[in-house]
């Protein structure tokens, strides 16, 4: 983020006086973090509150008594735990299916010329204006005998056009002598990308592999779709079922859970959001750095 | 590089031609095994499902199977476009679409606007992470917060009702589920959708400041005279990108919003094709019928934006 969010340079005619722009702007722009910053920290105080206290006071910004009674009855109910289980499996087999793919193909078509290139990259590049939607798919993973099957979904979500397209860019960068040279020394192609290639292009995969990890941690269609048993939901889909269909009328959300002297419904919903965005909190700092690098260079370079 | 063709009593010249192309193509082979891998997975899960939109011009039977089921021609269609319930989601989809992009479209600009005249270096990147954040987490997390936070007995209404303003039934009112959208979707995205204005303002000449502050412009003269003009061409080229999406934007968001009261205003062309399919008696005909005018439709507005884009001079979609 650093060199995109560089501030200009103004100092040559700049003055350092505080003036009323900048306390304005200041507000503005402290009210907009706080408008995204309050809901998150409230629902993550929620967790860790008791019935009583949500109840006397839903403004909850600091829990009198905190208490981890909400995992408790979370993890005791296990199938988040479930969720969790499926989705490492997910991103287990996926990471490397995508990486592959996506490397293998982005190299190929790096290559600076050989017969059909372009009618080649037409036809991937027209996967990204027209696609068949899901209903045909979904029929074809059937046909596959894929449906019910959690490769189903490792295989819908592991190859993306725009991601292959962002490391082939990157691949051309690279200067085609060193290929060349590999080449001459008597190297085939998948030798050259293993030897040659891959050792320069640390910054491009760690950019694509956080591409996919997000994109499997986050995904759920393709499972709704294509899982039918609750115990093969990935984490995602293990939320929705807690949260979005519980939510049956949201003018009384709070009366969802069955046993509200038992445990505390919204708090065990809270410490499940809580749960399944913590990874995405921790590679936080990671994730910003490279999607800002990759999605400049997408709108830039494709 | 030609495609070759074989005419009947073609000369030795042409006969050469192909023989020299089946050479070069033997000596690149590695490089075709390379493309492989992909090119099956394109097979499979994008060529095949489209040959599978034959679908819609066919009568399916489950024993028959996609390819085997009989060619009924456009009856499916008369089908589709009789079904009021299909009407409704398309022109519904374009009304939520579109409102959305005109009230959400200018706030990632004016946060990025923002962000560049303040002058604190840390503390703007504390900002730009807490702006940020939102995007990199799936629908179904936000919502889970937004349902939380908007829920009658939420954050928002406590607090409402803690100035003593009315409360407001946000998810749970047909005639609130609009204005939800939009204001949970500026919530999610501004923030990534600034990075891409930002960094056409670091882009820019900083002399031009320097000539402007010489003529005596004040910064906020200079935001609007100088900034925003240099950054207008990235701006266009956003918001024709974003008129790509008309058609198939906002699923996610409004699949995990919606409930059981704002089943009829959530019903947008994707939510509708779900619903026909997974959810009430599944005719796949009917349905793939639908989803192959919604990716005609698609594709139609993608062509047409990144005509428009290059017209006016930028990259386009595709080089």
């Amino acid at each position: 983020m650093s060199t995109l969010a560089r501030k200009p340079k103004k100092s040559k005619f700049n003055t350092t006086r505080v003036t009323g722009l900048d306390i304005f702007i200041f507000i503005i722009l402290t009210l907009g973090a706080l408008s995204i910053l309050i809901p998150f920290w409230n629902v993550i105080m929620i967790s860790f509150a008791t019935q009583r206290e949500y109840a006397e006071n839903p403004l909850l910004m600091w829990p009198k008594e905190p208490t981890f009674s909400s995992y408790q009855a979370l993890f005791a109910d296990g199938s988040i735990l479930t969720g969790y289980w499926n989705t490492i499996k997910l991103m287990a087999a996926g990471l490397p299916l995508s990486l592959f793919l996506t490397v293998s193909m982005a190299y190929g078509l790096s290559r600076p010329k050989f017969p059909g290139k372009k009618p080649i990259f037409f036809l991937v590049l027209f996967t990204m204006i027209f696609n068949g939607g899901i209903v045909p798919l979904y029929l074809i993973m059937k046909d596959l005998g894929l449906t019910g099957s959690l490769w189903a979904v490792i295989l819908a979500g592991s190859f993306s056009v725009f991601n292959m397209i962002l490391m082939m860019n990157y691949f051309q960068g690279l200067p085609e002598s060193l290929m060349e040279s590999a080449r001459l020394d008597g190297a085939g192609e998948w030798r050259i990308l293993r030897s040659v290639v891959l050792p320069l292009a640390a910054p491009i995969m760690a950019t694509i592999a956080l591409f996919y990890g997000v994109a499997f941690w986050n995904s759920w269609y393709d499972a709704m779709i294509f899982l039918r048993k609750a115990d093969q939901l990935p984490l995602q889909n293990v939320l929705r079922a807690i949260i979005v269909e519980s939510q049956t009328n949201a003018s009384n959300a709070t009366s969802v859970g069955q046993g509200t002297a038992a445990s505390f419904s919204t708090g065990m919903k809270m410490a499940a959001v809580f749960v399944t965005m913590l990874p995405i909190m921790a590679f936080f700092p990671l994730l910003q750095k490279h999607f800002a690098k990759g999605v400049l260079t997408g709108a830039i370079k494709t | 590089m030609k495609p070759a063709t074989i005419t009947p009593g073609s000369s030795k010249g042409e006969e050469s031609k192909f023989k020299r192309l089946f050479i070069e193509i033997w000596k690149y082979r590695m490089t075709y095994t390379l493309l492989l891998p992909g090119l099956i997975w394109l097979i499979l899960f994008a060529y095949l499902p489209m040959g599978g939109l034959s679908l819609a011009f066919k009568d399916y039977r489950a024993n028959d199977g996609i390819w085997g089921s009989a060619w009924i021609g456009f009856e499916n269609f008369k089908y589709v476009f009789r079904d009021p319930a299909f009407a409704d989601a398309v022109w519904r989809t374009l009304y939520v679409n579109i409102i959305k992009l005109f009230i959400t479209f200018p706030f990632p600009i004016l946060l990025a606007l923002l962000l560049n005249e303040l002058r604190m270096r840390r503390y703007k990147k504390v900002l730009q992470t807490a702006f940020t954040f939102p995007h990199f987490l799936s629908w179904i997390i936000v919502s889970g917060i937004i349902i939380n936070v908007l829920a009658y007995d939420g954050l928002v209404n406590s607090f409402l009702a803690l100035i003593g303003l009315p409360t407001i039934n946000f998810l749970g009112s047909e005639q609130n589920f609009y204005p939800m959208i939009i204001l949970t979707d500026i919530w999610k995205s501004t923030g990534w959708g600034a990075i891409v204005f930002m960094a056409a303002i670091s882009g820019i000449d900083q002399e031009q400041y320097e000539a402007a502050q010489i003529d005596g412009a004040t910064r906020l003269q200079q935001m609007f005279r100088v900034t925003l003009p240099n950054i207008m061409p990235t701006v266009t080229i956003m918001f024709i990108l974003s008129v790509g999406g008309l058609m198939s934007s906002g699923f996610d968001q409004i699949f995990n919003l919606a409930n059981a009261a704002t089943q009829n205003v959530s019903q947008v062309l994707d939510v509708y094709i779900y619903r026909i399919t997974f959810q009430s008696s599944t005719d796949f005909s009917f349905s793939t019928a639908v989803s192959l005018f919604r990716s005609i439709v698609n594709m139609i507005l993608l062509l047409l934006a990144d005509r428009a884009a290059k017209w006016l001079g930028g990259d386009g979609l595709f080089r």
